[in-house]
């Protein structure tokens, strides 16, 4: 893997102004649907996961740049994953744990010698995937639209975390290409001294984990050079320091970050309200 | 609490790289939980693997914390879970560093490392049967679940100290990690920090890193 391949400090060309998600805050996509996802984690039925699937999926369409292939993935790769996963799910659910009303108990799927695979075991199994999609969706809120550079920004301009800490962040996004660098001269080292032997996947990890002490070594002596040139240049002298790059905490994200929790809040309400809460319900299906 | 830039600099390589190791991992992690649920359990540790190693490598209150939220900070951009990952990261540095700071970041001794990790199995396991619904699923399989669980986290840990220790004995961050004595933290006879020089370094002291 080259290093510039993994720069993280590559601009990215600037979204149109429609796609309002990439001009928000990171911290408030990522304050947004951190409740939401905690609520999400203990809910159960294939209901309210399926709601939030669509609302971030509307979010998302509409807010982020999204690329051909991201939109397939999405829009057709997701529901497939969500369809499979569910069978996987359900394939390992145990039938006598289910309520005997359970929706589509007694119902068989497929019948394979003594063992029975019920509609109910497979809507289980679809409520948990459905959650994981939800929980996932709800995290590209962030990750599809904000860059990490920019988080360890807004931590130190908006969440008054220690500049000194922030820009340790920002340093050890400059480490991870330099990785690469070490490891070719690590490998080369071995190479010369014929500590390379052998083939075969034992052979493999051993030589993996023969690079992990001299990686982490070089990489910690890489930073302690850091360290000094930073010192040198009077870092953390001061309790302040100007930036040069703003990530500012506007009313657009107070409006998104309320905006999202009101909405969350009113859809769960609705979900219950219609009684599609529960999988013991005769409503529940769909996926 | 101040942090010299030497401390923050390898908090943020062991972070970086704890980063680079645990995205393939979140992807597997991803992966396995749909082929079988209960399979993530194997590799639960290795989230572990990055805070013991930066708390038995420096032992200095709050190392584990900041290398979990680089790690979190440096695999968000490269992983399916999104900016999710620091708070996992946060959420598990913080479970292990309480049994630390119990003990008042004084004892180093590795069962205390032992007992963290159980700690933080004891913690995170409602977690992780609410996200797999793992009531539904037989008894056997739960008890494998908590078994493989316990498992690689204690695997994890043995991994990560001794890691900690081979790369301790090259000698980088002598003068920066705290001294301690047959696992107790010693007090340096004179009173300047001792952990904010980097002078104490000889580039030639550890030959066979590289």
């Amino acid at each position: 893997m080259s290093a510039l391949a993994i720069d993280p400090y590559r601009e990215a060309a600037p979204a149109p102004e429609w796609r309002y998600l990439h001009h928000l805050n990171p911290l408030a996509k990522l304050f947004g649907p951190l409740p939401i996802m905690l609520l999400l984690l203990f809910s159960r039925g294939v209901a309210i996961p399926a709601a939030f699937v669509a609302l971030t999926l509307v979010l998302l369409l509409t807010g982020a740049r999204l690329s051909g292939r991201m939109l397939a993935l999405l829009l057709v790769g997701l529901p497939i994953a969500i369809a499979v996963l569910g069978v996987s799910f359900g394939i390992w659910v145990d039938p006598s744990r289910l309520p005997a009303d359970a929706l589509g108990a007694g119902i068989p799927l497929v019948t394979i010698g003594g063992w029975t695979f019920e509609l109910s075991a497979y809507l289980t199994g679809l409520a948990t995937a459905m959650r994981l999609a939800s929980l996932l969706l709800l995290s590209l809120i962030a990750g599809l639209t904000s860059t990490g550079p920019d988080l360890a920004r807004a931590m130190v301009q908006n969440l008054k975390v220690p500049y000194r800490v922030g820009y340790t962040a920002l340093a050890a996004y400059r480490f991870v290409p330099r990785f690469g660098h070490e490891l070719e001269v690590i490998r080369a080292a071995h190479r010369v001294r014929g500590t390379e032997r052998g083939r075969g996947p034992i052979a493999a990890t051993k030589r993996i984990l023969g690079y992990a002490v001299p990686l982490l070594a070089s990489a910690i002596r890489h930073a302690e050079r850091v360290a000094l040139a930073m010192d040198a240049r009077a870092f953390g002298a001061h309790p302040t320091r100007t930036e040069r790059h703003l990530v500012p905490w506007r009313v657009r994200d107070w409006v998104f970050v309320v905006g999202f929790w009101a909405v969350s809040v009113l859809l769960y309400w609705w979900v219950i309200q219609a009684g599609l809460g529960s999988l013991s319900d005769s409503r529940t299906g769909g996926g | 609490m101040k942090f010299p830039t030497r401390l923050l600099l390898t908090c943020a390589a062991i972070g970086a790289a704890a980063g680079v190791l645990l995205i393939p991992v979140n992807h597997f992690s991803a992966a396995i939980f749909g082929v079988f649920p209960p399979g993530f359990a194997a590799v639960a540790g290795i989230w572990l693997l990055p805070i013991v190693v930066a708390m038995a490598l420096l032992r200095r209150p709050g190392v584990g914390i900041l290398v979990a939220l680089i790690a979190g900070l440096v695999e968000t951009p490269f992983q399916p879970y999104g900016a999710s990952a620091i708070v996992t990261n946060l959420m598990i540095a913080v479970f292990i560093e309480i049994v630390f700071a119990l003990a008042l970041y004084r004892y180093w001794k590795p069962w205390l490392f032992y007992v963290a990790a159980l700690v933080f199995g004891a913690l995170y396991a409602p977690y992780a049967v609410a996200s797999i619904d793992l009531p539904n699923y037989g008894l056997g399989l739960q008890i494998t679940f908590f078994a493989v669980l316990l498992l690689s986290e204690v695997l994890a840990t043995w991994a990560g100290l001794s890691l900690a220790k081979r790369v301790e004995r090259t000698g980088v961050v002598r003068g920066l990690a705290a001294p301690v004595e047959n696992g107790r933290v010693v007090r340096a006879p004179k009173s300047p920090a001792p952990a904010t020089g980097t002078a104490a370094v000889d580039p030639d002291a550890a030959p066979e890193a590289s």
